[in-house]
């Protein structure tokens, strides 16, 4: 490993290791966030009760699509958690420290505060994932696609998160409301997206494609289509979100203006 | 000064943090209207979810989609209204040890962050009223009160709710004496709150076990009892029962607020200098 990544790994280890220190907001941490989890779940609990199955997708599947969309989550707060705090930190002109370091800023700035209650929501997600897969049963080869579709998922929803904080640059203010509908979407594509109106669903499959890493594999691997590219497509759209968050991060950038006194 | 003085100029006191807090939540406009979009996405996934549900299978549901869906609609907007952020202000006043010179104020602690609080309620519902109003327009006269014995009931109801809503919430933030981030505390209320409060369905729609559960806690008279009652679901005797209730819960749940805050502040250490 070359120095230059051994900086980042040594960044997010410190910062890490100051986190951990806290040991009473790491089990508080992680508890609410498997409250929350089980606080979706209990919906779905209710939903299930009125109906057997959503568009076709049945219980069992629909909890392959919460436990895929927690674990991302969950893997995005650990690795990535800083980006919900670009807007304090360009209200405050803190960029500043940032940008003098010889490292690449954005994902220097994004690894340098993993969140304790992601363990949480990975622990949920894993439980839930492997929950839905034990009752399932499905073919061999999904157990090796599924750490392929985490990653890109979690990708995907940092790299939608740093488009999202970006526009702080322009609209300057210490708010982060803007990465809170981008969190609302990740939400909403832990139902079938079959039961959604169709600008919701290209929504979800196109500008924000967070359907691609858990309800297109879904699809193919329960049986609801023959159309094998629904396996593919999470790679294809992490290159293309993570192309455009770059962008986005860099443009941002060239308006970033200290708050200097 | 006479008592009455003394309680008019406390009032005083309070309307002007009220006034101020207003005035600076207006601050930030383009927040409004992100955190409009984002609670507007948060609410519509479970109604988009029934309306899935509804279409499949609109005979044998245990509520007609006519009562469901204003319920949601209204459910959704009073959970907006009653967003205060009183975890956020009085977490970090404790976490950077402010709470010292709010205790020296002539005023009550709990008292002025409740009047803060109803000022984040009062302009939350300045924000909601527009979804109120297409709530209107696609329900009609089945997302107004059902008489006006229901709206004169509602309010007391509401102004119930918001004040369990707060008391629960300043239960909670006692945890920042031991704890650095305010994360777990706000998550914790928020997860019990969207489980038993019958934001997502009316509780007639709940499995046993979970309706169960969510008699025995306050959260359900902070969206389930008040919208009830503005529909009319809940009339006569029970609505008596109802409100009795909510107020019970509310004087309850304040006093204990109060209780743990006195026992916390006495162990508590600042640096200073």
């Amino acid at each position: 490993m070359s120095t230059f990544e051994n900086v980042y790994l040594a960044a997010f280890k410190a910062s890490l290791q100051a986190k951990l220190e806290y040991k009473v907001d790491l089990v508080v941490g992680v508890v609410t966030a498997v409250l929350l989890q089980a606080a979706s779940i209990s919906f779905l609990w209710i939903v299930l009760r009125n109906t057997p199955a959503l568009a076709g997708w049945n219980g069992r599947e629909i909890v392959f699509l919460f436990g895929m969309t927690a674990a991302c989550l969950g893997a995005s707060e650990v690795l990535f958690n800083q980006v919900w705090l670009l807007p304090q930190y360009i209200v405050a002109g803190d960029l500043d420290r940032l940008l003098t370091y010889p490292v690449r800023s954005l994902w220097f700035f994004l690894l340098t505060r993993p969140e304790l209650h992601a363990f949480g929501n990975l622990l949920t997600g894993a439980v839930c994932i492997v929950s839905s897969m034990w009752w399932l049963h499905p073919p061999w080869f999904v157990w090796l696609g599924l750490p392929v579709w985490w990653v890109c998922g979690t990708l995907i929803y940092t790299a939608v998160l740093v488009v999202s904080a970006s526009l702080s640059f322009r609209y300057v203010g210490p708010f982060a409301q803007q990465m809170m509908i981008a969190h609302n979407l990740l939400q909403a594509s832990r139902y079938p997206l079959a039961i959604y109106p169709n600008w919701l669903k290209a929504l979800l499959l196109l500008l924000v494609p967070f359907g691609t890493f858990h309800y297109l594999p879904g699809r193919v691997l329960f049986g609801k289509t023959a159309a094998l590219w629904g396996l593919g497509a999470a790679p294809l759209a992490t290159v293309i979100t993570l192309f455009i968050a770059h962008w986005a991060w860099n443009a941002g950038l060239r308006h970033y203006e200290s708050s200097g006194s | 000064m006479t008592r009455r003085q003394d309680l008019l100029a406390d009032l005083g006191t309070l309307r002007a943090l009220f006034v101020c807090a207003v005035r600076a939540s207006f601050a930030y406009k383009p927040a409004l209207l992100m955190s409009v979009l984002s609670a507007g996405f948060s609410y519509a996934i479970p109604m988009l979810v029934w309306r899935h549900i509804y279409q499949a299978n609109q005979q044998g549901q245990a509520i007609p989609a006519r009562a469901l869906f204003p319920y949601l609609l209204i459910a959704g907007c009073l959970n907006f209204a009653f967003a205060m952020n009183v975890e956020g202000r009085i977490g970090q006043r404790i976490r950077m040890g402010l709470i010292a010179t709010d205790l020296l104020r002539p005023i009550d602690f709990q008292m002025a962050q409740l009047a803060q609080a109803l000022s984040d309620g009062l302009f939350n519902l300045i924000l909601v009223l527009p979804i109120f109003g297409v709530t209107l327009l696609f329900w009609r006269s089945s997302a107004l009160p059902r008489d006006a014995a229901a709206l004169l009931a509602f309010c007391p109801s509401l102004v119930l709710s918001f004040v369990i809503l707060f008391a629960v919430s300043f239960i909670f933030v006692q945890a920042s004496f031991v704890t650095y981030s305010g994360y777990g505390i706000t998550a914790a209320r928020n997860a019990l709150q969207l489980t038993f409060s019958g934001l997502s369905a009316p509780l007639v729609l709940f499995p046993p076990a979970l309706r169960a559960v969510s008699q025995w806690l306050p959260f359900r008279h902070t969206i389930h009892t008040p919208v009830s009652v503005y529909l009319g679901w809940i009339r006569g005797v029970e609505l008596w029962a109802a409100l009795g209730e909510q107020l019970a819960w509310a004087v309850g749940l304040l006093l204990l607020g109060r209780f743990m805050l006195a026992r916390a502040l006495r162990r508590f250490e600042i640096q200073g200098g």
